[in-house]
């Protein structure tokens, strides 16, 4: 039964995004909004039919689903049921399914009567739909029957019910992924219309930045959950799934910075739609990588017919995509009138040439053992240390193109006001960078970053403390003003804090981490690198769905106990393997790590990994900032732009 | 327009030398995977290389020596003598699926990095592969 209205729901959406395509593009003809007043809630309520059925079959432990047979068992907890609605290849496209027809819905309440893009942009979004419904449909059908149901099922992959973090991490990404669907819809059915102007932009601005936070989000609790959950000791390792997340994000960045140009300018506007296509393209292509078994990967999912399918779609995607964009780009290019380059326009044009090549290098290594092996057979993966090797310069250059362009002025910069701008960051970040030195620290990459990210923060503490001082108000007054009235341009310069601490915590975790492999007696008490690890004793645990084989370690330091670390190992019912639990222990200054490794004798004797990682809680924090600066671009410009006169000082330049 | 192209010369030019340095580059760092076979047969092109050797740990065959693990592992043609160093994980036994990498020495195999291969099929206790008819084959 629950089967059966799942099936139903599918097939309701893929009606309704059948007809989404049809009458979206008649009333791109016509720009009549009632057209596809119909198709849009069938696809909506088609999906809410489809994730509800999923997620009743897996709460009501309806075996009779395969689906549910395979990836939840009878003694599975009560938010890894849930959230195993999307743990697993058939109930992922599910989700994608559901958001991408909400993110549907929602644009299509923005489109008014006679609105022939946004109708056009309805029916793209249709053709997609027709696809992920065309899936579910046929090769990834989440509610196939078993004719002998089994008393319980198989339970989810204990990687994935093994921290809460699981339950999260993917619709964050989900909701990003298929957030830059929007944008590309507006951009192709731009081309279609031949009409160029700043309208679609408009609306696909905030559409890049919505996708854009929760990515933003979705990266960085994958980078969380690699860290607290699966006890390699890292939080990015370059892995293909993690370069598919990364690969959009590079682009929809770059987009995001891009479309500010042509909004104030008027440039770039064949970029910027070259440079959506791509992004969205960079989706299907990451989704072609995590879903097809192409890639082996600690995220990849089984392999199966979705595989050939999806990279049909990227086919379609990259000849229709770009096919329409050679034919058509000339109607909407603007014709470019680039001042100066030393200008915020040309901080810009830097900008998004950093960042796709950038994007270009992530997927060379990305894709490279693909070609080697359909060329030579040879199985191979690209090493880690060519990624960092590449992405060190890049990213170096980057922050300093952050640091210079927000402060920059349009058209053209007088070498006199930028002096007088950098001069100030330039003394202070000269100072830190020499306390630095005094301290001990002789690496010239994490010199480099500590340098740059000072002169981030401190161009951008300067120019918003001269701007405050010159408003009428109070000075406290004055910067509340300054971030409601530009929330645009100072939501993006707090995402410009969040990227320099990232980019100081990145270069210190991975120049000084620390590894060590330490055997352990109960009672014994080894050195870690100016800590003492005490071995205590072992414990064990018994949970519904695993066994927990724990120890307790006492760490200190020059004989005061800091704390007491559990690094743990659980033993699910459905696997051989064990997952470790690391335990941490964050400090101001540095994180221990410790990762079970054996437990021997009946804990008499222990293996730990025992890893010390500097200024953790600052890559963690800086994440966030990064979020949040995006997050106040979207409700600032919404709350408060059309009630406060717009400051123009931020932006002016 | 002049303009832009005096940005796009240069820009074009460090893009291509990047490029050609990256592709020339990545061939050093590509790690291969190989099967115990595999291994053998190429054993002379990779003397002094890095790679990664996947196979099934031999039943019977693991022991120590000086400090490190030693054991055999096998894809079914051709077996490989392994010595690695270091504590294997938990689950380390014979007869499992484990991926090692490092380089040969003579005949010998020299690792210091074993992954235990993380099945996406799930197996029962007595090794069979669980199905959703039959979860507890041994019950």
């Amino acid at each position: 039964m629950t089967a059966f209205a799942g099936f139903a729901g599918i097939l309701i959406a893929l009606g309704g995004a059948v007809a989404l395509v049809v009458q979206g593009a008649r009333g791109f003809r016509s720009g009549r909004r009632d057209l596809v007043r119909w198709p849009v809630r069938a696809v909506l309520a088609g999906s809410v039919l489809a994730m509800g059925a999923l997620e009743v079959g897996l709460l009501t432990d309806d075996f009779s689903i395969r689906y549910v047979a395979e990836h939840h068992s009878n003694d599975t907890p009560l938010i890894f049921t849930i959230a195993a609605a999307w743990a697993a290849l058939e109930g992922s496209i599910v989700l994608w399914g559901l958001v991408l027809a909400g993110f549907t819905f929602w644009v299509y309440r923005t489109v008014a009567d006679g609105d022939r893009i946004g109708a056009g942009a309805l029916a793209v979004l249709g053709i997609v739909a027709v696809f992920f419904f065309g899936l579910m449909a046929t090769a990834a059908n989440p509610f196939e029957v078993l004719p002998d149901p089994p008393l319980d099922g198989a339970g989810a992959n204990p990687l994935l019910q093994n921290h809460i973090l699981m339950a999260v991490h993917p619709p964050m990404l989900y909701l990003g992924y298929v957030g830059l669907t929007v944008p590309f819809a507006f951009a192709i059915a731009t081309l279609a219309a031949g009409e160029g102007g700043k309208a679609w932009l408009d609306r696909t601005h905030r559409w890049s930045l919505v996708a854009w936070t929760f990515l933003t989000l979705g990266i960085a609790l994958g980078g969380w959950w690699s860290y607290e959950v699966l006890g390699w000791g890292g939080y990015w390792a370059w892995d293909p799934v993690e370069n598919a997340s990364f690969l959009p994000w590079l682009t929809a960045t770059a987009f995001i910075h891009s479309a500010i140009v042509q909004r104030r300018r008027g440039m770039l506007e064949a970029w910027n739609i070259a440079l959506v296509i791509a992004t969205f393209a960079l989706t299907i292509l990451g989704t072609f990588l995590t879903r097809s078994g192409v890639v082996a990967s600690v995220h990849s999912f089984t392999q199966s017919a979705v595989g050939p399918a999806l990279l049909a779609f990227l086919v379609v995607i990259l000849i229709g995509g770009f096919g329409l964009f050679a034919m058509r780009a000339h109607l909407v290019a603007s014709t470019p009138r680039l001042d100066s380059l030393a200008s915020r326009e040309g901080a810009f044009l830097a900008n998004n040439l950093l960042l796709s090549i950038f994007a270009f290098v992530v997927l060379l290594g990305t894709l490279f053992p693909l070609l080697v092996e359909a060329f030579s057979g040879d199985v191979v993966s690209v090493g880690a240390p060519w990624f960092d090797r590449a992405a060190i310069p890049i990213s170096l250059v980057l922050l300093l193109a952050m640091g210079l362009g927000p402060i920059t002025p349009y058209r053209r910069a007088r070498g006199s006001v930028m002096w007088e701008r950098i001069r100030g960051p330039l003394q202070v970040s000269a100072v830190v960078a020499a306390v630095t030195v005094l301290a001990g620290l002789r690496s010239v990459t994490v010199l480099a970053t500590v340098a740059l990210g000072t002169f981030i923060v401190a161009g951008i503490g300067r120019h918003l403390h001269v701007t405050a001082r010159r408003r009428p108000e109070p000075y406290g007054r004055a910067i509340v003003h300054l971030f409601r009235a530009d929330a645009g341009y100072w939501g993006g310069m707090v995402s410009h804090v969040g990227v320099a601490l990232v980019a100081v915590a990145i270069a210190f975790s991975a120049s000084f981490d620390v590894r060590q492999e330490i055997d352990l007696a109960i009672g014994e008490t080894v050195e870690f690198d100016g800590y003492e690890l005490t071995y205590e004793g072992p414990f064990v645990q018994d949970e519904p769905n695993r066994q927990v084989i724990g120890v307790v370690i006492g760490l200190s330091r020059d004989g005061d106990e800091l704390s007491k670390l559990r690094p743990r190992l659980n033993q699910y019912t459905n696997q051989v393997q064990a997952i470790p639990t690391p335990a941490v222990r964050t400090g101001l200054s540095e994180d221990v790590y410790l990762s079970l490794v054996r437990v021997d004798e009946g804990g008499g004797s222990i293996t730990v990994d025992a890893f010390r990682f500097p200024l953790m809680w600052l890559l963690w924090s800086g994440a966030l900032v990064l979020v949040a600066g995006g997050a106040w671009s979207l409700i600032g410009t919404r709350r408060w732009a059309r009630r406060e006169p717009r400051a123009l000082e931020g932006v002016r330049g | 327009m002049t303009r832009y192209r005096a940005f796009v010369i240069p820009v074009v030019g460090l893009v291509v030398i990047l490029g050609g340095f990256l592709a020339f580059n990545l061939g050093d760092n590509l790690v291969y995977y190989q099967t115990p076979a595999e291994a053998i047969d190429r054993q002379e092109e990779f003397a002094e290389r890095r790679f990664r050797l996947g196979g099934q740990v031999v039943p019977g065959s693991v022991g120590e020596d000086g400090g490190s693990v030693t054991f055999q592992i096998t894809d079914g043609v051709a077996t490989v003598d392994i010595a690695h160093d270091g504590a294997p994980q938990q689950l380390f036994q014979e007869g499992i699926g484990v991926v090692v990498e490092g380089t040969f020495d003579g005949s010998v195999f020299r690792s210091d990095t074993m992954i235990i291969k993380h099945d996406e099929q799930y197996r029962t206790e007595d090794g069979g592969v669980y199905t959703p008819e039959r979860r507890f084959p041994s019950e």
